[in-house]
């Protein structure tokens, strides 16, 4: 048997031209780097307690966890998600799977070398992913085959009624390329370190939600309503829902420098529209639960579902606090501390990782033709992630307050006398608090191994299951 | 009398209730698993028939799973009805169990007998393509591009600085080692910020940063000299070292004087 199984995996992760194999190979990968990038995550926030004790800083460290994270993981994964379900959607082979292919193989390739490039020194410092013009460039590129791949799925739909999934995969995969050419804008030599700041900060919050968020809550209706059999609560709400993510994506990204050297103006401007990010993930997670009303028995059994209605409750939790912090009378305290470091950890961590899971758990076994090896292990996954990410976010957003509290009260003044000397002392409380981060982020690492292992275990060693091949009978009593 | 493959097509349709489309694609995939002919297939289904698969083979002792995970719901609107409407019972598929894992193509994947749960109303994804576009450019034209209008008129005091060779080669060290990830160059005119130095105004040339894990670094070099910061960036005090070499260390010092307006 285990002849077979090998025999059955090169298949699986050969060079066959069939949608399934494609996305079996993103999921796979992304399982791959997401225990990469966590273990850089929690070294990153281990750095910010005892930078000392390892030879590479924090600055780095974070970059390199958001390149593996944001790109190798969630990205790679959430195009996995947008693979299988695209044929299902629009009733036609995926257009340019070769394309998609070589995507996968681009942007594996491009997060490694990423990695190397910033671990050696040569990146450009510029958040989130700290990399310089010619190492971004390439990136850019390669993001704009998926969005030619969906696009050109689309053309050759035989589906004329579009679920609202494909809403989400639309914006999703279309935002993802223009994001990263809009932040290369910031490389221009006409344009100052104040816009290119803010392009920084625009990349950052809208690979998060207009890509992380929108992919994952549209993968979500297809996982719910999929798995459980029951029509959607209000296809309104989700485009409602939809829209509001894409408009609302960046502000709270840059209501984080409220007060800094940019325009007055803009600190406005992202507290009013930043609102429509918790009114966005509101609606979804409503929409989901009336979607789930008298079936909410039924979570227990499936591991996909659970997943992502828990990230989509994540998402609503998270909005509420990015938003609270981005109207200016509470971003004077928030701003610059760890408080935005714990509303992105959990966006990707948390929100992001859940409804990665949820389209991984659903779609996984239908297309490797394997069942996951224990419902156990993806509960694990869900537990571990839910008790690690909101002990980080809850920890290290405390830690925040306590910060710009004490900021208020003079103690960034007394740090600067001797600065890099007793920065630690004046930052008081919110060292402890950091402290308790550190231990929540090993328990979010813990996670993500149970994460790969259903996913690896699935692929590797899942019992060989129904799959795809259904057709209808005419006989109803069959 | 002679029966077309059309005219069959037709009648399996009608008696499975079924568009004609996902009837040849379901029995051209059934012809494929069975070895029948596609007419023969159709002809079965027209009669209400039902066209049994071939049983797995013996060999393979771990094919048949009794918890085999639900059946694909479709994809495709068989009751022309929108998503919030229930369909009337459509037939049972018949769930085929490979013996080793066999990928189907999609256009077979689609076509099951369970309710039309994934569906939704007729609309046009170019235009959602069209607006997600629109609505990001619009997004960016504010955010971005509206936030490099000046904001500060030409005065008595400028954030710019004129760097030098060695305090450039300074702020590219600055950059490539990720200071920024942990230290601002940015100071705020509110009270958290009062004694960190002057206001940073928006003609600023230097890395402003979005974190202040570490102190703010505008201003740093007022209040230490160059040999305290080149012994904080070597690690004294508790700040992380850096293998930097002697000149490039003195190029980031530099930089950060420069960045103070302070020579020595």
């Amino acid at each position: 048997m285990a002849a077979t199984q090998k025999a059955d995996i090169r298949t699986l992760l050969g060079a066959g031209a069939d949608e399934d194999r494609l996305a079996v190979s993103h999921f796979l990968i992304g399982a791959g780097f997401l225990v990469g990038g966590g273990l850089l995550q929690a070294l990153a926030i281990f750095t910010l307690r005892f930078d000392d004790l390892l030879p590479i800083g924090y600055g780095l460290l974070e970059s390199m966890a958001n390149l593996t994270l944001v790109l190798g993981f969630a990205v790679i994964s959430l195009l996995g998600g947008v693979y299988y379900v695209l044929p299902r959607l629009t009733g036609t082979r995926l257009w340019g799977a070769d394309l998609a292919r070589l995507a996968l193989l681009g942007l594996t390739g491009l997060v490694l070398a990423g990695d190397l490039v910033l671990a050696v020194g040569l990146g450009s410092g510029r958040q989130p992913f700290g990399l310089d013009w010619w190492a971004s460039v390439p990136i850019a590129l390669v993001l704009f085959l998926p969005a030619a791949v969906t696009i050109g799925t689309l053309r050759n739909r035989r589906e004329t009624r579009s679920f609202v999934t494909l809403w989400f995969v639309i914006g999703g995969v279309i935002w993802l390329p223009m994001l990263f050419l809009a932040h290369l804008v910031g490389e221009l030599p006409v344009v100052g370190a104040v816009t290119a700041s803010v392009s920084d900060l625009f990349l950052s919050a809208g690979v998060l939600t207009m890509v992380i968020i929108t992919l994952g809550t549209g993968l979500v209706y297809y996982t719910v309503v999929k798995e459980l059999d029951v029509p959607l609560a209000s296809r309104q709400l989700g485009i409602v829902g939809f829209w509001s993510l894409g408009f609302a994506g960046v502000w709270w990204g840059l209501a984080q420098t409220v007060f800094g050297p940019g325009p007055d103006w803009i600190a406005g401007v992202a507290a009013a529209l930043g609102l429509a990010f918790p009114i966005g993930a509101l609606i979804n997670a409503a929409n989901v639960s009336m979607t789930l009303e008298g079936h909410w028995d039924e979570m227990g059994d499936r591991p996909g579902v659970a997943s992502g209605v828990y990230g989509l409750y994540f998402a609503v939790a998270i909005a509420v606090m990015a938003s609270f912090a981005s109207f200016p009378t509470i971003g004077s305290v928030t701003a610059l501390t760890t408080y935005w470091e714990a509303i992105e950890y959990a966006i990707l961590l948390g929100a992001g990782s859940l409804l990665v899971a949820g389209i991984t758990f659903e779609a996984l076994p239908r297309a490797a033709g394997r069942r996951l090896p224990t419902s156990d292990r993806a509960r694990t996954f869900n537990r571990l992630t839910i008790v690690g990410v909101g002990g980080v976010l809850v920890s290290l957003a405390a830690a925040g307050l306590v910060t710009g509290y004490s900021w208020l009260g003079g103690s960034n003044t007394a740090a600067f006398q001797d600065a890099g000397d007793t920065w630690a002392v004046g930052a008081g409380a919110a060292e402890v608090l950091t402290l308790v981060a550190v231990g929540f982020a090993i328990v979010t690492v813990l996670g993500q191994f149970a994460y790969a292992s259903v996913v690896a275990g699935t692929i590797f060693s899942g019992k060989v299951v129904a799959q795809d091949l259904l057709v209808a009978d005419g006989d109803d009593d069959e | 009398m002679v029966t077309t493959m059309s005219e069959t097509l037709s009648a399996a349709a009608a008696a499975m209730g079924l568009p004609e489309a996902i009837v040849e694609r379901s029995a051209a995939a059934r012809a494929q698993e069975t070895g029948m002919s596609i007419d023969e297939i159709l002809a079965a289904w027209a009669g209400g028939k039902t066209v049994e698969t071939p049983v797995p083979s013996a060999a393979e002792p771990e094919a048949p799973e009794p918890e085999a995970p639900a059946p694909e719901a479709p994809e495709e609107d068989t009751a022309g009805t929108a998503e919030e409407t229930a369909a009337p019972p459509a037939p049972t598929a018949i769930i085929d169990v490979p013996s080793t894992p066999t990928l189907a193509p999609a256009s077979v994947a689609v076509a099951s007998g369970k309710p039309p749960t994934l569906i939704g109303s007729s609309d046009r994804p170019m235009t959602v393509v069209m607006a997600s576009i629109g609505l990001f450019l619009a997004v960016f034209m504010i955010a971005v591009v509206g936030s490099s209008t000046a904001q500060d008129e030409p005065g008595a005091r400028t954030s710019h600085v004129d760097y030098s060779a060695a305090g450039e080669n300074g702020r590219d060290l600055y950059a490539s080692l990720g200071c920024a990830g942990c230290h601002t160059q940015m100071v705020r005119p509110i009270v958290s910020d009062v004694g960190l130095g002057p206001v940073t105004l928006s003609d600023m040339n230097q890395i402003p940063g979005s974190r202040r894990f570490g102190p703010d670094l505008s201003d740093v070099a007022s209040r230490m000299s160059g040999a305290q910061i080149g012994a904080v960036v070597g690690g004294f005090g508790g700040h992380g070292t850096t293998s930097l070499s002697t000149n490039e260390l003195d190029d980031l010092v530099t930089y950060l004087m420069e960045t103070a307006g302070v020579t020595e």
